[in-house]
Formats: structure tokens, C-alpha cells, sequence
């Protein structure tokens, strides 16, 4: 029995369990595997992008501040910190793509290099022989500030063709990174026309944490990565930092897959798989959407072959059934269940090219704490109508894990939640 | 005015009748001796028969070359079966044309052999009997192709050939066909047609046909036409006129308002399923519940899924699949290859056919399925219309055209070297596995690339040996090399990331665009000067395209890849930036 149940390993849950922690709850914390969080890229946005895109038509100019509706929720900082490893500058900032374009982000992961502050200043682009790295591409088309700096970064001949985490993974060996200081010394040195004032380099500075600091302060100048294609050390990065923090702040954690959620005798009941159950006072859901696997899309052609189905169903389920049916909405109403045997018609979703993609909205209603039903919350991009971005899954779980604690609180201190009713959200501070 | 009764009328007003308009003195900048409007199989042909015999040709097409059926068939060279038993003379020019086909483009064609299993029912026996005899007829005409001759084979060996196969079979019987990349075979045609001297227009619709002030000299038409994405207008002045546009015949006879009811056509929608792999290497027959024939067949990498026939009266441009459709031909080929329910689709297209109207209804229309459409009726000689048609037919169609045009317009009587003259990269073949080694690529890199460009497979492996960086596998899933797709940009035409996946396949593998897409912008705004940000946008609208492409036959596993390649696109493209 504990305090607070936390299902999902991502961003969303490890905000929770970190927040309810910190409210001093016993908490326990289900890792159901890979989720969105370990294949983002390092860019912590608070709005998606057609939204941010549809932002700064409205702004006068396009350099402007990004569009972020409000400072961000102190409890997320505070997890953050926890974290370590990642930045968010008062100033919007601008990372490099190796699609080729600098774009504004909230705030990144500290491996990547922020070409915000370097505005006007001579930026070197580090040419070698990775995937999909073509220096003088990105150079020309981050803009006219971007020079090809030759060096040697490569070291053995299988660093060609290394997918990015491997080796990102050589970087964390102290050796390794002085060495790259060193080139990256003798190249800009070397390098011809006005001072390199900084460098990027592909996906590279270290898996275990961001090396990115260390090897600034050793070549005396701004070091970081581009932003690159997903699974890369970016999101090794959080996963490594999630560990650590999760383990200093004593929850417990296990590897399981929650199948069921049911209200037994005032707790919340969590089914796992291999037959076990976890019991808590609160209990916060952050399984993700589509990519971590908390929401699946089970369209029609899924069942055509097979007999017709005897009943209409619904186009989307929970990986965690609820007691009480499927708490799915959209648009801040349950999801309906579709006129036909076959389900929606999944073109009729129209997803992703509308503004109001659907696949991007369908989720578990709950309400501004992120509360579904007493006790029970719901946080990152399993949540409906909200954005799916890193600073949400921040923010949502921060949240949702500090109410779930205080919940958890009331109830171990004789207050049932189910007398309080439940509409009346505690207040916050 | 009177209808067809069976098939609804494609417009409901009556057609006006107009005047063509006379364009004003000194518009065309520029002359030629033919304009040929469509860049589908059968205006890149045209237009190659044409510039073969010296003839100067200009070529608009609207979109991309082989953006309408051409580049959304079935993707078969057939040898005509079905005329067999009215008309054999039709099935013998359809094998010989089809040898002809594989003389020119060698490399272009793949062995497709089809396997027709017949049901254990009440008429299996007289079936199988009936369908054994029809494929001996049709035996004598496979030396033509190169076909093998059919074999009947018993319940047994029909299970060891596809064990896959589901229900209680009496028998079957193979055929032997050919397969084509339908938009490679344009874009040879339109390149042999440029080395020859033609010009051609891509991304360029042609707006207005009009009379060319001061009647019958060379030139007496003037075709105006813009370039969609750059706003230019280009006027030719011609002599000929060949509209080649396929379903769009009657629209753009109305740009030189010409009768539409000349040239209608009854467009035919068929859309097609794409499954991840080669399910079975057989193309397999199997009838639909209401006993249309479909088919499950190995197409280059993949398995294709094909195909339906449905009245269609929308937006030409932009021709999708549904999922009510999707679903009816997953259901007609499970009865009999039920594995395909289980198989993962990745992606589905569709095209509209421009079937003959009359089709079927009387003896000349039912002989051929194609017809030239001589405007001289209309008062507009020299104006020509190329209805029907199939990819297997597309070079006797232009011949027959081409005959016609160069003695009756242009006295010139230089035969036809269409069927003798090879298309780009089908003469020295080089061996895949010796390229591999030679050039360090992988074995299947090497393979494809040879399959799409033949001979010039090599050209392309010499922009990698003065740049090794092109060696980089752009698109893993085909797989594309960087030097191929700086090559289609250059050589080829392609301007948009979708050209190049009309070219090369990129992107239109498993992963739907998410490796491949953003590189492939950036590579197409670094060869042609465009700001990155244009990139970027070709690249957002390439995955959004296929996305909705491919919501239509999506699966849970599918769902989770599209979300991802979405998640992917935002963190790299982000907004754009630039000003
Ligand atoms: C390629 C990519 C690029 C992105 N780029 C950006 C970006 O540039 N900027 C930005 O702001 N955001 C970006 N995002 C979005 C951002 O990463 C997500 O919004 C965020 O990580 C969501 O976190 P989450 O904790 O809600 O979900 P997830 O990280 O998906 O976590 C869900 C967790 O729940 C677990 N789970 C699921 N079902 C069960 C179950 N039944 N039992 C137990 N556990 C379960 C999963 O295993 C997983 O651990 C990107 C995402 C991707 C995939
Ligand atoms: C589903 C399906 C399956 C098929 N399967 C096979 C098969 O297996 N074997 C076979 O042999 N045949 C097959 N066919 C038939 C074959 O594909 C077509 O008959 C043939 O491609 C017609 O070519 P086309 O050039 O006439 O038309 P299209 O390829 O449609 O070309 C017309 C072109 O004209 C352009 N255009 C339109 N308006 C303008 C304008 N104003 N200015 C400039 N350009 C314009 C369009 O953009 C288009 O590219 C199939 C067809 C379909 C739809």
C-alpha cells in the first residue's frame, strides 16, 4: 500500500512521481518500457508546431519571443532541476535541425548547442563523415552566419556508419572527450576568415549526461549538437537523468504493464501483468498517446476480415481500462461511439493535415488539475485537447503528481475523498 | 440532348457551342510543329514518336510527368487476353507490342507470373476446362513477349506453389505476364524525346487552346500555358495540337472550346493497396463478393492489392483512396489469400482511367481501347485527341497517331523508330552484384538502382566517385542513394520531393517519408537555389500527402508510425523561420 501510483515512465511520469515525492508521498512507479520521451529530440516546446507557426504569423517579426502563454509552472522547474541536464533561458531559443532549419524551442536539452544568443556571430559547422550530416548543406541553409569548419571528430572507422547513441556513448569516456577538444582546438585555429565564436557538431556529446558544457569549457567556446532524426542520444539522455533522479528521490520503481484500474473499498487498484496488483490512495495516469502506447487507434480494417463485430466501437481505447468504461474524449466531450459497425471512417479524421487532427486530440478527459475522478489523474500526452509537447508532459505531470499527494494526504488523514465529493478541486497555491 | 442510358452523363449542361477563340497578334513568343498537352504515357509518347522523326515538339504537363493513371496503374504490360476470343488480332499486336516494350526498356520489366485458382464448386470442372483452352489460344502469342506458356496445374501443386492459398481448390492455372515502374517509363520517354530535341514543360498547365491570328501557315494554333509555381506564361505558337490528357480529354478540349462530348471519356477510378513485402510470388486471381476480379501481386519490393472500377466525377488533381474501398478489396482477396489480413499495408493509391465511353457498346470500340479523335470536325484540323489507352498499348497508340499526323500534316515520311530505338539506360546494362562490389554499395542498393536506370545506373555511380558523400543512403527504406536523387533533379525533371518519389520510390516505403522527406527537401532546395525553408515545406506536404494516403488502410502499428514520423517532422522542420 502506498501513498501515490504512478503508470509510465516518460516525461509526464516521472514529473508526477518526482512532484508527489516532494510532497513527501510514498510513491511507486510502473515503467511499462519506451515511450515518446526517449525518442524526442531535445527540444522542450509548450505549443505544437502549427500552432507556433500560426503564433508567429500573428507576431510583427518573425525573431520575436516565442509565443509561450505564461511562465512556466514552478512545481515543473522544480522537476527539472531534479533532472538536470536541460535549459530553459528566459529567452526563446534557437536550435539547428539537421532537416535544415533553425527553429525557436522553449527551452532543449543541454547537449543541444542554442544559436540564440550568438545572433550576428560566426558559428562553425564541424564537417565529418556521420549519416545524414552534410555540413556545407546546413551550413547554407541555417543561414549566412554558419561556416564549415573542417576537423577531425572521427576516430575509428566504424564511427561512419554508428547509429547516434552508440556514439553519442563514446563521448561520456573523459579520454575520449579530451581528445575531441583538442581537434576541435587545432580546427578552429586554423580555420581561415573573422573568430569561430561557436561550433555544432552532429549528435554526439554523451548518453549518461550532456557533455556538451564539459567540452565548451575545454575548447573555450559554445559546443552543442544539432537536433537530429528520433532514438537519438537525446532522449538516452533523459532516460539516464529520469533513473537518477527517480532513485534520489526514493520511488520505488517497477517493470510492468498496468492493464486495469478498478476502485476497490476507497484505493485504487491497479492490475499488472504476471497476475500482480499495486494499491495506492491516488493513482495518476501517464501512459502517453499513440507513440508511448497509452492510447491505440484500433480502426475498423483491423477486424474486416473476421466476422462483423456485434457492436459498434469506438475507433480509440486506453491501454489501462477504467472502471466504468472508457474515459476517452475529445473536444471536452466522451468520444462517441460511430454510427456504422465499421467504426469512424479513419480519412473522416482527417489526421494529421487538419487543424483539429484528431488523433492528436483523442484522449482522457480531465479537468485543469489534470484530475479525472477523485483521486485519479491524468498527465502528458495521454491527456485530450491538449497539446502533445515536452513542457506540457512537464507541466500536466508536475501538476497532477502534487494534487494526487495532497489527495493521497487527505486521505491517509481521515478526509475520504469520495465524502468531499470530488468537484471541489483542493486549492492551489 | 440524349444519354447513355447505363452511365450517367459526366456534365449535365448540354455542351455550348462555341467558337475557338483567335489569339492576339504576337503572343507566342516561340514556335514548333507540335504541342502535345499531357505528360501522361501517352503524351510522352507522342511526343517521342514525334521528335524520332525530326518533328519539333513542345510538351506541358500540368502536374508532375505520370501524375494522372499512368503513375497510378496496375502497373502490367499485358499481352491482351481478354480480346482473345473477339478479337485475336488485338491480342497478337498486344504481345508483340509488349516484346517491343521489353526490347527498348530491358531493365524496366519484371517476370510476372500469375496464378488463377479455380474453386472446388459446381462448375470448377467446366471452369478450369473452359479457362485451360482460352490459355492454349493464348500460348501461341507468349513467344512474341518472351511469355511462358500456361500450365494447369492440379489441387496439389496449386498448394505447393502458394501454400497460402485458403479454401478447397480443384486446380489453376498460370499465366505469364510483365510488370513496369509505369512512371519510370514516362520519364524515359520524356527524356529520349528531350535528347531528341523536344521540349517539356513540367508543373506547366496549358490554359488556353486558341486559333493563331492569320490562319493555315506553320503555325495555326497558339497554346498558352503557366507555370503553377512560378506564375510564367509560356505561348507556343504549333501547327499540331495533340491533347493527351487522359481523364482530363474533356476539360482540356474546352480550353480550346472544343465539343466535349468528343471526347468523352467514362472516368474509371481504381484505387490499389500497397503491403510492405512480397506476400506470394505469384500474382494471385481472386473474385470480390460481387464477382469483379481483383488480384494480389508481387510488384517490385512490395505486394499490390488492385484494383476497383468505380464511376468518378471528382477533383482530378487530387484523387484518393477510401476507406469503403480499401476495405471491399481486402475482403475480396482474404476469401482466398487470407493472410493479407494479417499483412501490413503502407500506403494505398488510386488513379482514373479513361476508359472509352462507348466502350463495349459497339464493334470498333470493343476491337481497341483506344481512339484518335480528329478535330478537323470541329473546324479545328490539326487538333487531335488521344482517348483511352492502356500503358501496354501506349507506344502502338502513339505510332498509330504519329502515322496519321506526320503525312497528313507535315508531308514528312520518316518511318517509326519507337519500337527500335532503345529508351534511356536500356542498352549496357550493367550486372548489379559487379556494381556492389566495384562501387562499395549493398548488394539490394545496387539492384534497385540498376532496375530504375539501366545503363545509366552508371552515370549516377560517377557523381559518387567524385563525391563520396553521395553514397549516403538518403532513403533506407528503397533504398535511395543521394547522388540518385541530385540525378533525378537534374536529369529527370524532378522538382518537388513528391517528383522524386514518382522517380525513385523514396519515401513511399514502410516509413512513410519520416527518414527520407526532410533531407530529400533539403536536397532538392540546394539543387535548385530555393530558399531551405521551400525544403521544408515540400517535405511537410510529401509526409502530410502520404499520410493521408495511408489513413485509409491503417493499422494500429501504422497509427504509431504515423504519430511518430508527425512528432519527427515537428521537431526538425519546427516553424519556419524564414522571413
Ligand atoms: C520523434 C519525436 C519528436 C518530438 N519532438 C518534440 C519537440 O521537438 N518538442 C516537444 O515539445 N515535444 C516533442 N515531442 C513530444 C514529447 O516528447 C512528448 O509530448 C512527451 O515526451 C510525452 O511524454 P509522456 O510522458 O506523456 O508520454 P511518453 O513519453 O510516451 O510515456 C508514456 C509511458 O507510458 C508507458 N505505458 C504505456 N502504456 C502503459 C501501460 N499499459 N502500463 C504501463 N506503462 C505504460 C510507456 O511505456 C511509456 O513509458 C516529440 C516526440 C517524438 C516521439
Ligand atoms: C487503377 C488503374 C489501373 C490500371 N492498370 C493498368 C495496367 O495494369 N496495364 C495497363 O496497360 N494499363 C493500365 N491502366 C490504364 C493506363 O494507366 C492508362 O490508360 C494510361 O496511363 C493513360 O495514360 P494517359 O497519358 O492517357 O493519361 P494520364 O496518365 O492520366 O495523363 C494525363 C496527364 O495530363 C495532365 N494534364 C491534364 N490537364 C492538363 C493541362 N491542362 N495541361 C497540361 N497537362 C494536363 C495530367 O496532369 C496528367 O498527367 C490502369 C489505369 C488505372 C486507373
Amino acid at each position: 500500500m502506498t501513498d501515490v501510483v504512478v503508470v509510465g515512465a516518460g516525461v509526464a511520469a516521472t514529473a508526477a512521481a518526482l512532484s508527489a515525492a516532494r510532497e513527501h508521498a510514498r510513491v511507486v512507479l510502473v515503467d511499462g518500457g519506451t515511450g515518446a520521451s526517449s525518442l524526442a529530440t531535445g527540444a522542450i516546446d509548450a505549443l505544437p508546431w502549427q500552432n507556433a507557426a500560426a503564433a508567429s504569423d500573428r507576431e510583427a517579426s518573425a525573431n520575436g519571443p516565442a509565443a509561450r502563454s505564461g511562465a512556466v509552472d514552478p512545481r515543473g522547474r522544480a522537476v527539472l532541476d531534479a533532472l538536470g541536464g536541460y535549459a530553459l533561458p528566459d529567452r526563446p531559443a534557437l536550435l539547428l535541425t539537421t532537416a535544415g532549419i533553425a527553429r525557436r524551442a522553449d527551452g532543449h536539452d543541454a547537449g543541444l548547442l542554442n544559436v540564440a544568443p550568438l545572433a550576428g556571430r560566426r558559428i562553425g559547422v564541424v564537417r565529418c563523415e556521420r549519416p545524414g550530416w552534410d555540413a556545407a548543406a546546413f551550413a547554407a541553409a541555417w543561414g549566412d552566419s554558419f561556416v564549415v569548419v573542417d576537423a577531425t571528430v572521427l576516430r575509428y572507422l566504424d564511427e561512419r556508419v554508428l547509429p547516434d547513441g552508440d556514439f553519442a556513448a563514446r563521448c561520456d569516456d573523459a579520454g575520449r572527450l579530451g581528445w575531441l577538444s583538442e581537434r576541435l582546438r587545432e580546427a578552429v585555429a586554423t580555420a581561415g576568415g573573422s573568430p569561430i565564436a561557436a561550433l555544432v557538431l552532429p549528435p554526439s556529446l554523451g548518453i549518461e549526461r550532456a557533455r556538451a558544457a564539459e567540452l565548451s569549457a575545454r575548447v573555450g567556446l559554445p559546443c552543442g549538437e544539432a537536433l537530429a532524426a528520433p532514438g537519438g542520444p537525446a532522449g538516452l539522455r533523459f532516460e539516464r537523468a529520469r533513473d537518477r533522479a527517480l532513485e534520489a528521490a526514493g520511488v520505488e520503481r517497477v517493470r510492468a504493464r498496468a492493464s486495469e484500474v478498478t476502485r476497490e473499498s476507497d484505493r485504487w487498484c491497479v492490475a499488472l501483468d504476471g497476475g500482480r496488483t499495486a494499491l495506492a490512495d491516488a493513482l495518476v495516469l501517464a501512459t502517453g498517446g499513440l507513440i508511448g502506447g497509452g492510447i491505440e487507434y484500433a480502426p475498423s480494417e483491423a477486424m474486416i476480415a473476421s466476422v462483423l463485430p456485434p457492436f459498434a466501437r469506438v475507433p480509440f481505447r486506453a491501454t489501462v481500462a477504467i472502471e466504468g468504461g472508457s474515459p476517452l474524449g475529445m473536444h471536452g466531450r466522451p468520444l462517441e461511439l460511430p454510427g456504422s459497425l465499421f467504426g469512424v471512417a479513419p480519412e473522416s479524421l482527417a489526421w494529421p493535415f487538419a487543424r483539429e487532427a484528431p488523433m492528436d486530440r483523442v484522449g482522457v478527459l480531465a479537468d485543469a488539475d489534470g484530475r479525472v475522478s477523485p483521486g485519479l489523474y491524468a498527465a502528458g500526452d495521454l491527456v485530450a485537447d491538449a497539446p502533445r509537447t515536452w513542457l506540457h508532459a512537464l507541466e500536466s505531470g508536475a501538476r497532477a503528481g502534487t494534487n494526487a499527494a495532497r489527495d493521497a494526504g487527505a486521505a491517509t488523514s481521515g478526509h475520504a475523498l469520495a465524502t468531499a465529493g470530488g468537484a471541489a478541486s483542493p486549492s492551489r497555491p | 440532348m440524349v444519354q447513355g442510358e447505363s452511365v450517367p452523363p459526366p456534365v449535365s449542361l448540354p455542351p455550348l457551342q462555341r467558337a475557338m477563340p483567335v489569339a492576339e497578334e504576337g503572343l507566342a513568343t516561340t514556335s514548333t510543329d507540335v504541342v502535345v498537352v499531357g505528360g501522361g504515357v501517352n503524351g510522352v509518347g507522342v511526343a517521342r514518336d514525334f521528335a524520332l522523326r525530326g518533328l519539333r515538339v513542345v510538351l506541358f504537363e500540368r502536374n508532375d510527368l505520370a501524375f494522372g493513371a499512368s503513375g497510378n496503374s496496375s502497373g502490367m504490360i499485358h499481352g491482351g487476353v481478354r480480346y482473345l476470343s473477339q478479337a485475336p488480332h488485338v491480342t497478337e499486336s498486344s504481345c508483340r507490342d509488349s516484346g517491343y516494350i521489353q526490347r527498348i526498356a530491358p531493365h524496366l520489366l519484371f517476370r510476372l507470373p500469375f496464378l488463377m485458382p479455380i474453386r472446388n464448386g459446381a462448375m470448377g470442372r467446366i471452369a478450369l476446362e473452359l479457362i485451360d483452352a482460352y490459355f492454349r489460344a493464348y500460348d501461341d502469342y507468349q513467344p512474341l513477349k518472351r511469355g511462358e506458356p500456361h500450365c494447369r496445374l492440379d489441387a496439389t501443386d496449386v498448394a505447393r506453389l502458394e501454400p497460402g492459398l485458403a479454401g478447397t481448390l480443384l486446380g489453376g492455372i498460370t499465366f505469364d505476364e510483365w510488370g513496369i515502374d509505369g512512371a519510370r517509363l514516362c520519364v524515359l520517354n520524356a527524356l529520349d524525346a528531350i535528347e531528341n530535341g523536344a521540349r517539356v514543360h513540367v508543373h506547366t498547365t496549358v490554359e488556353t487552346i486558341a486559333r493563331a491570328p492569320g490562319g493555315d501557315g506553320p503555325v495555326r494554333y497558339v497554346v498558352e500555358a503557366r507555370d503553377r509555381s512560378t506564375g510564367e506564361r509560356v505561348c507556343v505558337g504549333a501547327r499540331v495540337v495533340v491533347n493527351a490528357t487522359g481523364a482530363w480529354s474533356p476539360v482540356t478540349a474546352s480550353l480550346g472550346a472544343l465539343p466535349q462530348a468528343r471526347v468523352r471519356v467514362r472516368p474509371g477510378k481504381g484505387v490499389h493497396i500497397v503491403l510492405d513485402r512480397r506476400l506470394s510470388n505469384y500474382g494471385i486471381l481472386s473474385e470480390a463478393i460481387d464477382g469483379r476480379q481483383m488480384f494480389l501481386m508481387p510488384w517490385q519490393n512490395v505486394s499490390v492489392i488492385g484494383t476497383t472500377d468505380d464511376d468518378y466525377y471528382g477533383d482530378l488533381d487530387d484523387v484518393h483512396a477510401t476507406s469503403e474501398e480499401v476495405r471491399y478489396l481486402v475482403q475480396g482477396v482474404a476469401r482466398i489469400f487470407p493472410s493479407v489480413r494479417e499483412a501490413r499495408a503502407i500506403g494505398t493509391y488510386a488513379g482514373v482511367r479513361p476508359t472509352l465511353y462507348e466502350y463495349g457498346r459497339n464493334e470498333d470500340a470493343l476491337s481497341r481501347d483506344h481512339r484518335v479523335v480528329d478535330h478537323a470536325a470541329d473546324g479545328a484540323p490539326g487538333v487531335y485527341s488521344m482517348i483511352g489507352g492502356k500503358l501496354a498499348s501506349y507506344r502502338m497508340f502513339a505510332q498509330e497517331l504519329c502515322d496519321r499526323v506526320a503525312t497528313a500534316d507535315f508531308e514528312v515520311t520518316v518511318p517509326c523508330a519507337t519500337h527500335t530505338r532503345r529508351l534511356p539506360g536500356g542498352e549496357g546494362i550493367p550486372d548489379a552484384t559487379a556494381l556492389a562490389v566495384e562501387h562499395g554499395l549493398t548488394p539490394v542498393a545496387a539492384r534497385r538502382l540498376v532496375y530504375r536506370h539501366g545503363g545509366r545506373a552508371r552515370r549516377i555511380l560517377e557523381r559518387v566517385a567524385r563525391t563520396p558523400t553521395e553514397r549516403d543512403v538518403t532513403c533506407p527504406c528503397e533504398p535511395v542513394l543521394e547522388a540518385e536523387v541530385r540525378h533525378v533533379i537534374r536529369e529527370e525533371m524532378a522538382r518537388t520531393v513528391y517528383d522524386v518519389a514518382r522517380r525513385t520510390r523514396l519515401g513511399l516505403g514502410a516509413c512513410g517519408g519520416m527518414r527520407c522527406a526532410a533531407r530529400c527537401g533539403q536536397i532538392v532546395a540546394q539543387e535548385r537555389q530555393l530558399p531551405p525553408s521551400e525544403g521544408g515545406r515540400m517535405a511537410r506536404e510529401f509526409v502530410e500527402t502520404q499520410a493521408r494516403a495511408r489513413v485509409v488502410a491503417m493499422g494500429p502499428a501504422q497509427a504509431r508510425q504515423e504519430a511518430l514520423a508527425l512528432a519527427h517532422l515537428r521537431s526538425s522542420l519546427g516553424e519556419s523561420r524564414d522571413a
